[in-house]
């Protein structure tokens, strides 16, 4: 009894704080503040798992590399970002200078996506899917250790974060603005926007152009596309490299997140995450991608709020969540929210 | 064979599809074991024979869907033999698959749209096609999945129809249907069949005969009886033997 009297106190700090603190979540500025830094959350989130998703849609494969496609990403751009900004750069002249890196690195990474698809992945197709999660995985590690190289020889933190690329932030990006009586930081706003951005530009070609469609007929059949006279194989080399260039954005993205920023962690970090926004949403589907990632995004905001109100002491306490969330969309929902029952395959 | 009698794209007497010797294996399992057929332009040529015998197989072979281990496969007298599916496909040669094989989260319009190829006038074929299966064009904003299995199988049709195929490989599609709707599978098979040439798997005998004007009887992954449909009947002696159980 003592020892789980001990364990309740190391979580639950305080019992009048946390009747003052669940009266505040009451409060419509917590609610407003929860969801909207959720969301902000939830744009990073999309953007990096939105490539894992297709990628597992149209080839079948799942990618473990894909987390260490985002942590290239964040250290690239925060290279980027650290020669071009000086400390008199204006605060536009910033936001402006990272929308060009980020288009930079996943014109880069999409390359580079493309690259190990024809010269890694595509020799394994024909194996089990065993042999694309040790290959992919591999390449992961590979990355992560090679980056670990790199930035000790360069002077860059490999852990626990490159505090130089986060410093490259605009200040009205770190400020708090007041937004439905919530104190919002910018930089979720500014997450917000860029997710709707990308969200839509991926729907677009999806859903709007002809080879938008190749692929969406492919992560049902791709047999039957072969058939009609596609080049599938193309797609796939195609829908890789976006992803890869799609996850590294997401890196871009994380560089100035307060939460996260530039660390070889990531690798497995952030590939944890994507895994659990695309399976809650479903394997293979756009809609799950975005409805899982407003869902973990929210919920890591929530129980963000929790631990920073000191109504649970425990800093694990997002992580814990969201595999909790992760477990009950395996038991109540297992082909996830929007998820068929089989996809990919070639 | 000397240079000058190889067959060449212009050779009409090489007939439009050629297979010669073809084994087709599915891991170890000898599916086909030396099939040889030619199929002419502008006819219907139906394989029939019982369940796995290789009917189907050997429309895969065709496609390079399962490629030969051994022997040709040559369309207008060119060897397809070792090309990629898509590539074949490219050539002209379509497919309706055994079961459909509908993608089921497109619309119809979109099932239809992804089976136009990028160089060809998607609107006229899009018309023609609505033209000759007024259902799909009421439904065309509805996914495939909804379709009752009539529907599907039209829809089937309409998509190796507007893939500007020459030949089109089209296999059992009376299975699974009620009798009205295969009454109307078969009007479209033979709108069909004015456009292009076609390669005919399918289980029920007469409708098979009826459509068919040649035919090539299978039997353990290689023909043992061809020649045309005029008054074939299930009860000849040299097909009874090999389709009955």
């Amino acid at each position: 009894m003592m020892g789980t009297g001990f364990a309740l106190a190391a979580v639950v700090s305080d019992a009048p704080l946390i009747v003052d603190a669940l009266g505040r979540l009451l409060q419509p500025d917590t609610i407003a503040r929860i969801l909207i830094e959720g969301l902000g959350k939830a744009a990073i989130y999309f953007i990096i798992a939105v490539g894992l998703t297709l990628v597992f849609g149209l080839m079948g494969v799942l990618n473990f590399a894909h987390g260490a496609f985002a942590m290239i990403g964040a250290y690239v751009g925060g290279i980027l970002m650290v020669l071009v900004i000086s400390g008199g750069t204006g605060p536009f002249t910033r936001i402006a200078f990272f929308i060009v890196v980020a288009a930079v690195v996943f014109a880069l990474m999409t390359a580079v996506g493309s690259a190990l698809e024809i010269g890694l992945v595509r020799p394994i197709y024909d194996r089990t899917p065993m042999y694309q999660i040790l290959l992919t995985f591999g390449v992961g590690l590979i990355l992560e250790e090679g980056a670990r190289i790199v930035t000790s020889a360069s002077g860059i933190q490999p852990e626990p974060t490159w505090t130089g690329a986060a410093g490259t932030i605009p200040h009205a990006l770190e400020s708090f603005y007041s937004i439905l009586g919530a104190s919002i930081r910018g930089f979720y706003m500014f997450a917000i926007v860029a997710g709707v951005l990308v969200a839509s530009a991926v729907w677009l070609f999806l859903n709007r152009t002809l080879y938008g469609l190749y692929i969406r007929a492919g992560s049902e059949d791709p047999e039957m596309v072969e058939a009609l006279g596609i080049d599938v194989r193309k797609a796939f080399t195609v829908v890789f490299g976006l992803g890869t260039g799609l996850a590294a954005v997401g890196g871009v993205f994380l560089m100035w997140d307060p939460t996260w920023g530039p660390s070889v962690l990531l690798n497995i970090d952030v590939l944890l995450y994507a895994f659990v926004v695309v399976v809650i949403g479903g394997l293979g589907s756009f809609k799950g991608t975005l409805a899982a990632a407003v869902i973990v995004g929210v919920a890591d905001s929530f129980t963000t709020w929790l631990f920073n109100t000191g109504i649970v002491a425990f800093p694990g306490l997002p992580e814990v969540t969201i595999f909790l969330l992760l477990v009950i969309a395996l038991i109540v929902r297992p082909q996830g929210l929007y998820g068929v029952e089989e996809v990919g395959g070639h | 064979m000397s240079e000058a009698d190889a067959p060449t794209a212009d050779d009409e007497s090489a007939g439009l599809l050629e297979l010669e010797g073809v084994h087709t294996y599915y891991g170890e399992s000898h599916i086909l074991e030396g099939v040889d057929l030619s199929v002419e332009e502008g006819e219907i040529v139906a394989l029939i024979g019982r369940n796995g015998v290789g009917k189907t197989t050997t429309l895969r072979s065709i496609l390079q869907l399962t490629p030969p281990r051994e022997g040709t496969v040559r369309y207008r007298g060119e060897d397809v033999t070792g090309e990629s599916t898509h590539e074949v496909a490219e050539r002209g040669v379509g497919w309706v698959p055994e079961d459909r094989r509908m993608f089921g989260y497109l619309t119809v319009e979109e099932n239809i749209r992804v089976s136009v190829g990028p160089d060809q006038e998607y609107e006229p074929l899009r018309e023609y096609v609505f033209d000759l299966f007024p259902d799909l064009e009421r439904f065309r904003e509805k996914e495939a999945r909804n379709l009752s299995g009539g529907q599907q199988q039209m829809l089937a049709i309409a998509r190796g129809m507007v893939g500007d195929n020459d030949l089109l490989l089209v296999d059992e599609p009376s299975e699974g249907l009620a009798p009205m709707i295969v009454d109307q599978v078969v009007d479209a098979l033979r709108e069909a069949s004015a456009e292009t040439t076609m390669v005919l798997v399918e289980q029920n005998f007469p409708l098979a005969m009826d459509l068919a004007d040649r035919f090539y009887l299978l039997d353990h992954g290689s023909v043992v009886e061809s020649g045309s449909t005029e008054g074939v009947t299930a009860d000849d002696e040299r097909i009874r033997r090999y389709l009955s159980a």
